[in-house]
C-alpha cells in the first residue's frame, strides 16, 4: 500500500481546508481531482510533510505522516505546479543538485542527472542556463528533478497546465510511460480532467476538504449513476422539475441538450414518464458513456 | 525539441544516504554560482587589498632598518600589536569590501529562490527550514571568514615566521582569540543582515539597494543625528559603528565612540534576533501559504 491517510484534518485559521480526509491509494496512477479550494494542495502538502493535520494519521510508503517526513520526502518525487528554477544553473547542474540534496552521492548525481534529463528529452539542451528554457522545456526540468533520485512514489502538480498541445501530448506519454512501465506509482493532481481521464485509472475526488468519490474510474462510472442525453420540446423547465422529483439530476449544456444522471437503481422509463407528466415530446434520447468531466460534475455539483 | 525518451529509464540502484551536513551541497553551490558573476573575481580580489598592505607591514615590521628611509618618523604606525589588528579589521575599506561582496555572493541566495518558487523543491527535498538558512548562511560565512579570519590568522602566522620567536604570542596570548571571536561576529552579522534583506523581496536588486542603503544611510543618519544632538549614542544608528565600536572592545582599544561598546553588541545582537525571526516567518509562510 503505497499511500495511507486516515480522518485527517487541517485547518487555515478558522478556515477547514480538509475535514476528515480517509484514502488508501494501490499502485499505478491515481488522479487528484477537486475544484479550486477542495484541498487538493493541503493534500499534498501533508502528504509532503509540509503540514502537521490538526487530527487524523497516514502513512506514505510505510512512513509516518508526522514523524518520519524526512524519510517519506527521500523516497518521493515532486513536481511542483510552478515553474521552478535556479538561477545560473544548468539542467544537469540542477538536477543533480536536487539529487545530491535527496541524499544520492555527488557523482551519483551528477551521472544519474545526465540519463534523466536524456529521458525527458532535455539531452541535447542539458547544458543550457535554465532562464533560457521555454514552459515546455522546464516542465520537463521539473519532471527530471523528481525522478532523479529514483522515487517510488511520484507527486504530480498540474503536470502539463502551461503547455502547447504538442508538449502536452508528450509530458502525458511520459507520465504515462512512467506509471505503467516503470514501477514507479504516480498520485496526479490536475484541473484538466482530459489528462487524468489518460492517465489514470483510479481518482479521488475532493470535494469542500474531503472525499467525495474514490475508485477505479470503471467502476464510478458503471455503479454510480447513468447519464443520458435529452432534447425535449415543450415545458423545458416543467420537465426538469419532474426528473428531479423522480431523483435525477438535470444539467443544460450550451448547445440546448439536457444531461440526466440518473441513479443506478432507476428505470430509464422514469424519464419519458417525467416528459409525459409535463406534456413534454422527447426529439432525443441517446445513453451516453460517462466521462470524467460528468463523473466531476455530479460529484461536486458543478459544471 | 528533442524527441521524448531519447533514452529509456532505468533504475538507480545505489542508497540514498542520510547527509552529516545536509546543508554543504547548497553551501557548494551557492559559492560555485557566485564565482561564476561578472566583476565578482574583481571585487573580491580587491577585497584582498588591504590584507596584502597589512601583511607587508608585518614584514615590515620586522625589517624596519630595511625600510627606514620610507617611514621616517612613522614607525609607530607599524608595530604589531592589537590596535594593528583592529585597524585592519575595522577600517573603513575593509567594512565598504564586504557589504560589496555581500552584494554579489548574498543578495539573491533567498529573494531568487523565493522569485522562481525554487523553496518548495528544496522542502520537498528531506531538508529542514535550519539546514536551508545554514547553507545559505555559510554562503556568506565563506566570504567574510576569507577576508577575516583567514587575513587574521596569516597576520599573526607571518608574524612568527617573520620574527622566528613565539615572543609576539607571548606578548599577546588572547590575540588569536580576539581575532576569532571579531572575525565570528562580523561573519554572523553580516549573514544575518544580508538574509534578512533577501528575504524580504523577491527582486535581487532591490535587495542590492537594501544592502548598499541601509549599511550606508545608517551611517549618514549618524551623521545627521550627530551633528544635530553631539551625544556619541546616536553611533548606535551606525552599523558601521556599532561594528566599529565591538571590534575596538574585542581587541581591548579604545572604542571610537564615548558609550559603553556592551550597547553595540546589543544593537548587532537585536539586528541578528529580528533576522531569525523574519527568516522563520518568511520561510514557513512559502511551505504553508501558496
Amino acid at each position: 500500500m503505497s499511500l495511507e491517510v486516515n480522518d485527517i484534518h487541517f485547518s487555515y485559521g478558522p478556515i477547514a481546508a480538509l475535514a476528515g480526509v480517509s484514502l488508501t491509494l494501490e499502485g499505478g496512477a491515481v488522479g487528484l481531482l477537486g475544484p479550486n479550494g477542495a484541498g487538493k494542495s493541503t493534500l499534498l502538502r501533508i502528504l509532503l510533510g509540509f503540514l502537521t493535520p490538526s487530527k487524523g494519521e497516514g502513512r506514505v510508503l510505510g512512513y509516518d505522516i508526522r514523524t518520519e517526513r524526512a524519510l517519506i520526502r527521500r523516497s518521493i518525487g515532486y513536481m511542483p505546479e510552478d515553474d521552478c528554477f535556479i538561477v545560473g544553473m544548468d539542467a544537469v547542474s540542477f538536477t543533480s543538485y536536487f539529487g545530491e540534496l535527496s541524499g544520492m552521492p555527488r557523482e551519483e548525481a551528477m551521472k544519474r542527472a545526465h540519463e534523466v534529463l536524456f529521458y525527458v528529452g532535455l539531452g541535447e539542451s542539458r547544458y543550457r542556463l535554465l532562464d533560457t528554457y521555454s514552459a515546455g522545456m522546464k516542465q520537463r526540468l521539473k519532471l527530471a528533478q523528481a525522478l532523479v533520485h529514483d522515487p517510488k512514489l511520484l507527486f504530480l502538480d498540474e503536470p502539463t497546465s502551461n503547455l502547447d498541445p504538442h508538449g502536452r501530448q508528450e509530458i502525458l506519454e511520459l507520465i504515462r510511460d512512467i506509471s505503467s512501465a516503470k514501477d514507479i506509482q504516480v498520485l496526479v493532481s490536475s484541473h484538466i480532467l482530459a489528462d487524468i481521464e489518460t492517465l489514470c485509472a483510479d481518482v479521488v475526488i475532493l470535494n469542500k476538504g474531503r472525499v467525495a468519490a474514490q475508485g477505479s474510474l470503471a467502476s464510478l462510472r458503471a455503479i454510480d449513476f447513468s447519464l443520458f442525453e435529452v432534447r425535449v420540446k415543450g415545458d423545458e423547465d416543467l420537465f426538469r422539475s419532474e426528473a428531479e422529483a423522480r431523483g435525477c439530476r438535470v444539467d443544460r449544456t450550451e448547445d440546448g441538450i439536457l444531461k440526466i444522471y440518473m441513479p443506478a437503481d432507476k428505470d430509464r422509463m422514469e424519464i419519458f414518464r417525467a416528459a409525459a407528466a409535463a406534456g413534454a415530446q422527447v426529439r432525443h434520447f441517446v445513453k451516453s458513456r460517462t466521462s470524467l468531466e460528468d463523473l466531476f460534475a455530479r460529484t461536486v455539483g458543478v459544471d | 525539441m528533442a524527441t521524448i525518451r531519447e533514452k529509456g529509464y532505468t533504475h538507480w540502484d545505489g542508497t540514498l544516504r542520510e547527509r552529516r551536513f545536509p546543508w554543504w551541497p547548497i553551501t557548494r553551490t551557492g559559492i560555485l554560482l557566485t564565482f561564476r558573476k561578472k566583476q565578482f573575481k574583481f571585487f573580491f580580489t580587491f577585497a584582498f587589498v588591504p590584507a596584502l598592505a597589512f601583511l607587508a607591514g608585518i614584514y615590515i615590521s620586522e625589517r624596519l632598518e630595511d625600510f627606514k628611509f620610507w617611514f621616517k618618523g612613522t614607525e609607530k604606525f607599524i608595530t604589531i600589536n592589537p590596535a594593528y589588528f583592529k585597524t585592519y579589521f575595522t577600517g573603513d575599506f575593509l567594512l565598504f569590501m564586504m557589504v560589496m561582496i555581500l552584494v554579489f555572493a548574498g543578495a539573491g541566495l533567498i529573494s531568487d529562490d523565493l522569485k522562481h518558487n525554487a523553496l518548495q523543491l528544496y522542502f520537498a527535498r528531506p531538508l529542514g527550514k535550519k539546514d536551508y538558512l545554514l547553507g545559505k548562511a555559510s554562503v556568506v560565512f565563506f566570504f567574510i571568514l576569507l577576508l577575516t579570519l583567514v587575513p587574521g590568522v596569516l597576520f599573526i602566522v607571518f608574524k612568527l615566521i617573520f620574527s622566528g620567536s613565539f615572543r609576539f604570542l607571548a606578548e599577546y596570548p588572547w590575540l588569536i582569540l580576539s581575532v576569532i571571536g571579531y572575525s565570528a561576529l562580523l561573519t554572523l552579522f553580516f549573514a544575518c543582515y544580508t538574509l534578512l534583506l533577501s528575504a524580504l523581496s523577491k527582486n535581487r536588486r532591490y535587495v542590492t539597494i537594501l544592502i548598499f542603503a541601509v549599511y550606508l544611510f545608517s551611517d549618514i543618519l549618524f551623521g545627521i543625528l550627530f551633528g544635530i544632538f553631539r551625544s556619541p549614542y546616536v553611533a548606535l544608528f551606525s552599523l558601521k559603528g556599532n561594528l566599529q565600536q565591538a571590534g575596538a572592545m574585542m581587541f581591548g582599544q579604545k572604542p571610537p565612540f564615548d558609550y559603553p561598546a556592551y550597547l553595540s553588541f546589543l544593537v548587532l545582537a537585536a539586528i541578528c534576533a529580528v533576522a531569525a525571526a523574519v527568516l522563520w516567518r518568511r520561510l514557513r509562510s512559502v511551505e504553508e501559504v501558496r
